[in-house]
């Protein structure tokens, strides 16, 4: 039953994006999320927008999956929307009525923003899509290394990372198991009202974690027999090498913020009224 | 000191309690004396909280003891100097694989140990390769561990201990939680590592059957060492093994029966094909 959570899913398909070093692919879903904030009208969002689809078709990952990613988003930018068209009076005055009044800079407001908010998750899922758990983490570990020169070792925070990553199925099994030791047992975790079935999810979550404990101080106990000790002089297997399609995109990554910043010099802070105006 | 150069690990007179604090609890491992020689594959048989898992983590100084010493190649495991190299010498492999696994993936969860000691990226791919090979996971290097069956990651978690190249392993009841055929599999993976590599292996289990399989066994009871020796020796007191809560393999209770009714039976009766030719013997006779 739990096994339908596919928040950080990774699609294995085999495209030139998917083989892209991590690092490359941490920096520019950095930078595209940034620019596209940064990004302040139609023209350039237009141009966030169209880069992004290209890197989701290249991709291979259908747009379908893609879409379903913004499901959970779905409410928060209806209300977003709402605000945007209830509270911006700039423009023309389309509908009036009681004390609401809609105008056209609203409604391009909140389709802006509903533009702005749909490409960042896009974007974000796509980062999830097209990288293995173990490859992001190997790139966040390289991207994040220099840290250590001003004491924060993030190599601890990437081994954190991996036992989680690694521990989910296995405590999803264990989630499992005990719903059906207690459901043997009598319990009902699906029936009664909301304060009832949250009760019924103690029984559950006792266990849970008691054996998690458990499983991490024999953890502890097998790493120590491999010799760790906090990532102090740790060499790496796979040790991730920029190739010249890394090198490619990174040169496209900064052709884009380039892009971004001549279209909003270009076409400037776009003005609703005058957007509506020469629109219609 | 001549002979220490083959004792790989000794336990002088160890006592060890959970918590030194409270007296009244009782020690896990009392008064335990016991010496490893090298290339030796020793089986350790107890009931249930007879101490046998805490002689594995006493073994490469996981806990040190509270009085009395172990020592791995002569180094004392109370040394925090020789921890990295004691642990470098004696891999332990524990009962549940799933709780041994570090990585997403295969070959990665076989370079923890190796990246760790800072050993050079080709060498670790080389014994990365090697120790899957040996257990037989190589095809499985790019699985998900989650998603192998047990016995398969019991073997990824022995390769992982095989890559830092140690010169003994421990196996703390590593077939415990698997089916006949992950047991079996595990079980030829750790004869192989003492014939074809020479390591020392100390199997700690409760099965009698695969005890008889080492060349020596040592039975442990309530924090004692009471017995040491050949699986011949250990299993011809049937009475004794039993009064220790213990089983007894088919093939000794036969024995123990037929003598039972004075049927003179002499010479190995632990394998079937031992106990068969004694049984020879004495039907020609007769």
């Amino acid at each position: 039953m739990l096994k339908d959570i596919t928040i950080g899913q990774y699609f294995p398909l085999n495209s030139v994006i998917h083989r892209l070093d991590p690092r490359v692919k941490l920096l520019y879903t950095f930078v595209f999320i940034i620019m596209i904030v940064v990004a302040n009208n139609f023209v350039s969002l237009a141009f966030c927008v169209a880069c992004a689809l290209v890197v989701t078709f290249v991709s291979k990952v259908p747009l379908k999956t893609v879409i379903k990613g913004l499901k959970p988003i779905i409410f928060i930018i209806v209300i977003t929307s709402l605000l945007q068209i209830l509270y911006v009076k700039t423009g023309v005055t389309l509908i009036s009525f009681w004390k609401i009044r809609i105008t056209s800079g609203g409604i391009l407001e909140a389709v802006f923003l509903t533009f702005r908010i749909s490409f960042l998750i896009v974007m974000s899922t796509m980062l999830t899509y097209t990288t293995s758990p173990t490859s992001m983490t190997n790139g966040l570990d390289r991207t994040f290394a220099p840290l250590s020169k001003i004491g924060i070792d993030f190599n601890i925070i990437t081994m954190i990372m991996t036992i989680a990553l690694r521990f989910i199925p296995t405590l999803i099994d264990e989630v499992d198991k005990i719903i059906s030791a207690q459901k043997s047992r009598g319990a009902n975790f699906e029936t009664g009202s909301i304060f009832k079935r949250a009760k019924m999810l103690i029984p559950l979550f006792v266990p849970l974690l008691f054996n998690a404990t458990r499983r991490a101080y024999e953890l502890a106990y097998a790493m120590t027999c491999r010799c760790y000790n906090g990532g102090k002089g740790k060499t790496t297997m796979n040790a991730l090498k920029y190739k010249k399609g890394d090198w490619l995109v990174t040169a496209l990554t900064f052709a884009f913020v380039a892009g971004v910043i001549v279209l909003n010099i270009k076409f400037g802070e776009y003005n609703a009224k005058f957007a509506f105006n020469s629109a219609v | 000191m001549a002979d220490m150069a083959d004792t790989i690990l000794k336990f002088d007179n160890v006592t060890f309690r959970y918590d030194s604090d409270d007296e009244k609890l009782p020690p896990a491992v009392e008064n335990l004396s016991l010496e490893i020689k090298q290339g030796e594959f020793v089986a350790v048989l107890g009931h249930n909280g007879s101490g046998k898992s805490t002689l594995a983590k006493l073994s490469n100084g996981l806990v040190t003891p509270e009085s009395g010493d172990v020592y791995v190649l002569g180094m004392n495991t109370k040394d925090e100097n020789n921890d990295l190299k004691i642990k470098q010498t004696v891999g332990v492999v524990f009962q549940n694989p799933d709780n041994q696994i570090v990585a997403t993936i295969v070959e990665e969860d076989v370079a923890f140990g190796p990246e760790n000691l800072g050993i050079e990226p080709a060498e670790i791919r080389r014994r990365v390769d090697e120790s899957l090979k040996i257990v037989g996971m190589y095809k499985y290097r790019l699985h998900e561990p989650h998603k192998l069956s047990g016995g398969q990651k019991q073997r990824v978690a022995i390769a992982g201990i095989i890559a830092m190249q140690p010169q003994c392993i421990v196996f703390d009841e590593p077939t415990a939680m698997l089916d006949p055929e992950g047991r079996r599999d595990v079980m030829n993976a750790m004869k192989r590592l003492n014939k074809e590599l020479g390591i020392t292996v100390l199997f700690i289990t409760h099965y009698m059957e695969e005890a008889c399989e080492a060349e020596r066994i040592v039975v442990m009871d309530d924090a004692h060492l009471v017995l040491d020796g050949t699986p011949n020796e250990i299993f011809s007191d049937v009475n004794y093994i039993r009064s220790l809560g213990l089983d007894v393999p088919q093939t000794s209770e036969l024995a123990q029966m037929l003598k039972c009714d004075r049927i003179n039976i002499s010479g190995e009766t632990l394998s079937v094909d031992g106990l068969v030719n004694s049984l020879a013997k004495i039907l020609n006779r007769g």
